[in-house]
């Protein structure tokens, strides 16, 4: 079947109109058009992905299991030229969570898939051996891939494109990490793009998928091609003139080390502090002057945040993607090392190997922590002695744990199992929120940030609320987005107040972002675009007219479908927490020493402003009417659970 | 009027493609890289990112290898013109230019040429890195010289800048 100019696709602009089915026990892929209803109320992304997951895995899929459901889905506005139109997004029930999962990356996969006719691909059953799936213009092969297992993300890109005979496939691959179910283990596309977090990855590896490439010769269609074009023209211009743009190519990310560092805020020693005083060794400013080769720019990105490096020679020499802000504080400060090109050497084997570098770090940096203070010995680890900031040992623990060698067999469990297992009171040191190991960020320098790790729907996470206007400055920012009224508490990151509603807000703007396929850099962080100006576009792009009311109630539609994810696999208030670390601990020294994140305080206002039970957490049933997920709720209700009304 | 030309520096781009969005989306009014007259041409394992087209040369092969004079040079603005009408599809342009400029449209089997998009080439409009500018083609010299100067300089700071403490 051939929907290119039917369905879909022959309505609206935008989509390519197609879903790529597969069922690897049967070795089966089926084209089939995509839903109109599904589209225009989903949008794609996290949209689509939270859609099929709620519908196809019930609590009763185990995550390793072959009727867990691996999806990747590109937005509606993927390989349009919208700034940084690049994203895509994988989901599933997460190993590492065991509830709902889901990472997103940039690179050129993304507009590729969509060149080559496909909204997304699910993936459902488990393959004998191991294979990938190639899509070119429409259609869909399921190849051998025993030659590319036991290989590198890079390695495996590499032999894809020489035995397909094109340079220009793109693909999204694991690595050994994924292979060996590593429980945070990611996805990773174009060198080093990774859909990390909550082991999507790991998914793959057990369904034997060894990666997805595509190549396409199709167009995206536009519905109001003139005036697409020049609003997309004008957004550009608009992305280069913001003040933050420049810093973004020069640094990156990693500018963020000097800035965190300033506010108390970047977590040093398993997030027991939030300064480090080494952070002028692992700062961007240094990435950039010592190892840059050149800034590396997704489809249709205006800011080039992607570091390419270069350490020329010694025992961590390497060229390739180097360490973003996340890479720079798990495998530096929060593990205690300021060894710079060990740093970059052991971010890069997270690439190679294809696994989550902030979960990797995590726990390392847990099992240092528990070293310290004697609850891990020899006999646990083999012999190795866990210092911290041990530059070979960082390294070697990171071989270790993606190969399940020895103690890494552990480590590669996460910190919320290895813990457990482990016992002895380490469970104190695993810095985990629903069981997913916590970013670099510390809620007791940044109120809104601790409410974000909560209550994120993947488990402890900056990006899903991504709550930064209040880091510094960007009160303009602030009143415009969401009122006059709550300043001037919501613009002080030590303020707790008024941060349930900054964080249900940005969770919802978010979710629509992730769902039509843009960067939360340019729509969160710089503040360029917002609801009105997305609204324009899929207005422009789609044909069919969407307002910031239609696109707010789509994001909130997306964050409460997570959410009822979530309370059919028993999740509650209770898992909205934080570590004891963050509510009982204060900040030991640094710009915010004395700080606690007064969770409970902001969690009832994010619940009220939610309209969900401030008890349990659970979305109220008159809310749930208002999204149109009626049925979802009588659902759970035949689950026996009670939805409050 | 003085001729004009693409100053394409591949050390500038970072590897976006929007130009090949903004080129497809001139010709064909879709987003369809693999019908740019531009090619990002990319090497992920180095990092290198190329911008490859029609480089309008003035003792053009491809003008030489065309047998229906399809290809042609128009003096005054510089531009090797393409009339889809008397090609015969042989793609011998395709074989004879040097560089890869040309390539070849399965929908509509005709040739993929650099236009200049009649006088306003959208990828350089688009670039936000300046690694593809639309100048004139005398004075490109002087905008390479200016280009360069200014990493020089930046680089002349950077070795002169005391290191920071401890570092």
């Amino acid at each position: 079947m051939d929907s290119e100019s039917i369905g879909v696709a022959g309505k609206y602009g935008g989509w390519a109109g197609q879903i790529l089915w597969v069922d690897l026990s049967r070795q089966k892929v089926v084209p089939k058009p995509l839903d109109e209803e599904l589209a225009l109320n989903y949008l794609g992304g996290t949209g689509f992905a939270a859609r099929w997951l709620f519908d196809l895995v019930g609590p009763e899929v185990d995550p390793f299991s072959p009727d867990n459901v691996f999806i990747l889905a590109t937005g509606v506005l993927t390989g349009t030229i919208f700034p940084q139109a690049s994203r895509h997004i994988v989901a599933a029930k997460s190993p590492l969570t065991d509830v709902y999962g889901e990472a997103h990356a940039a690179g050129h996969f993304g507009a590729e898939l969509k060149f080559a006719g496909f909204d997304a691909v699910v993936v459902t059953g488990r393959s004998d051996k191991p294979v990938y799936i190639y899509i070119e213009d429409g259609k869909a092969e399921i190849k051998d891939a025993s030659h590319l297992w036991g290989r590198t993300t890079y390695e495996a890109e590499e032999i894809i494109k020489e035995e397909i005979g094109d340079r220009q496939v793109k693909a999204a691959l694991i690595g050994q990490a994924g292979e060996n179910l590593v429980r945070f283990a990611g996805v990773f596309n174009d060198h080093g793009r990774a859909a990390a977090r909550a082991g999507i990855g790991a998914v793959m590896g057990s369904k034997r998928l060894k990666a997805i490439a595509a190549r396409g010769y199709r167009p995206i269609k536009v519905a109001r091609p003139d005036e697409f074009y020049e609003t997309m023209i004008e957004y550009g211009k608009r992305m280069l003139a913001h003040p933050f743009t420049p810093d973004r190519v020069k640094y990156g990310t990693n500018s963020l080390v000097e800035l965190m560092q300033a506010i108390g805020r970047l977590p040093a020693y398993n997030h027991r502090e939030g300064v480090f005083d080494e952070w002028e060794k692992i700062s961007g400013e240094r990435v950039t002057r010592e190892y840059l080769l050149k800034p590396k720019a997704d489809f249709a990105c205006y800011q080039r945040c992607g570091r390419f490096v270069r350490v020329p020679s010694g025992k961590y020499a390497m060229v390739g993607k180097g360490p973003e802000y996340e890479g720079l504080d798990a495998l530096g400060a929060n593990v205690g090392n300021s060894d710079l090109e060990a740093l970059i050497y052991a971010n890069h084997l997270c690439n190679l190997y294809g696994m989550d570098v902030i979960s990797a770090g995590g726990v390392i940096a847990w099992a240092m922590e528990c070293w310290e203070n004697g609850l891990l010995t020899k006999e646990d680890t083999g012999g190795l002695e866990l210092e911290w900031g041990d530059p070979e040992l960082i390294v070697q623990l990171i071989e270790m744990i993606a190969l399940r060698k020895g103690f890494g067999d552990l480590l590669a469990e996460g910190v919320y199992r290895a813990a457990k297992k482990i016992g002895r009171g380490t469970e104190k040191y695993a810095m985990h929120v629903k069981k997913m190991e916590i970013a670099a960020q510390d809620g007791r320098a940044q109120k809104s940030m601790g409410l974000a790790h909560a209550t994120s729907n993947r488990g402890a996470d900056h990006l899903y609320a991504f709550p930064v206007l209040d880091e510094v400055g960007f009160e303009k920012d602030i009143v415009e987005r969401f009122g006059e009224q709550y300043l001037p508490e919501m613009t002080d990151r030590l303020n707790p107040k008024y941060k349930g509603i900054m964080v249900a807000e940005l969770e919802d703007f978010g979710a629509v972002v992730e769902a039509v396929g843009v960067c939360k850099y340019g729509t969160i962080i710089p503040p360029v675009f917002f609801y009105p100006d997305l609204a324009e576009a899929l207005t422009l792009v789609t044909g069919k007219k969407y307002t910031e009311a239609d696109l707010r109630l789509i994001g909130a539609r997306i964050v409460n479908l997570q959410r009822l994810f979530n309370v059919r696999e028993g999740l509650t208030r209770k898992d909205d927490t934080l570590p004891g670390r963050f509510t009982k601990e204060p900040m030991p020294r640094g710009p915010a020493k004395g700080q606690v994140v007064e969770l409970d305080q902001m969690l009832d206002e994010y619940y009220q402003y939610r309209n969900w039970d401030v008890k349990t957490g659970i979305p109220r049933k008159s809310l749930l009417s208002e999204l149109g997920l009626e049925k979802e709720a009588e659902e759970l209700e035949r689950r026996g659970i009670r939805i409050p009304p | 009027m003085a001729q004009m030309m693409l100053l394409i520096t591949p050390e500038l781009c970072t590897g976006c493609r929007l130009c090949e969005g903004a080129c497809s989306f001139h010709h064909y009014r879709v987003i369809q890289p693999s019908r740019s007259r531009i090619t990002v041409v990319k090497f992920e394992d180095r990092g290198l990112d190329v911008p490859v087209t029609c480089l309008q040369c003035d003792d053009a092969p491809c003008v030489a290898a065309c047998p229906t004079s399809a290809l042609w040079k128009d003096e005054e603005s510089g531009l090797v013109v393409y009339e889809a009408e008397r090609c015969i599809g042989c793609k011998s342009c395709i074989t004879a230019c040097p560089f890869g400029g040309v390539g070849w449209d399965a929908e509509t089997n005709s040739i993929l040429k650099c236009d200049w998009c009649g006088g306003d080439p959208q990828c350089a409009r688009i670039c936000p890195t300046g690694a593809i500018k639309w100048v004139r083609a005398d004075q490109a010299d002087d905008t390479k010289r200016r280009m360069v100067a200014l990493r020089m300089q930046e680089v002349a700071q950077n070795l002169m800048a005391p290191k920071r403490a401890g570092v």
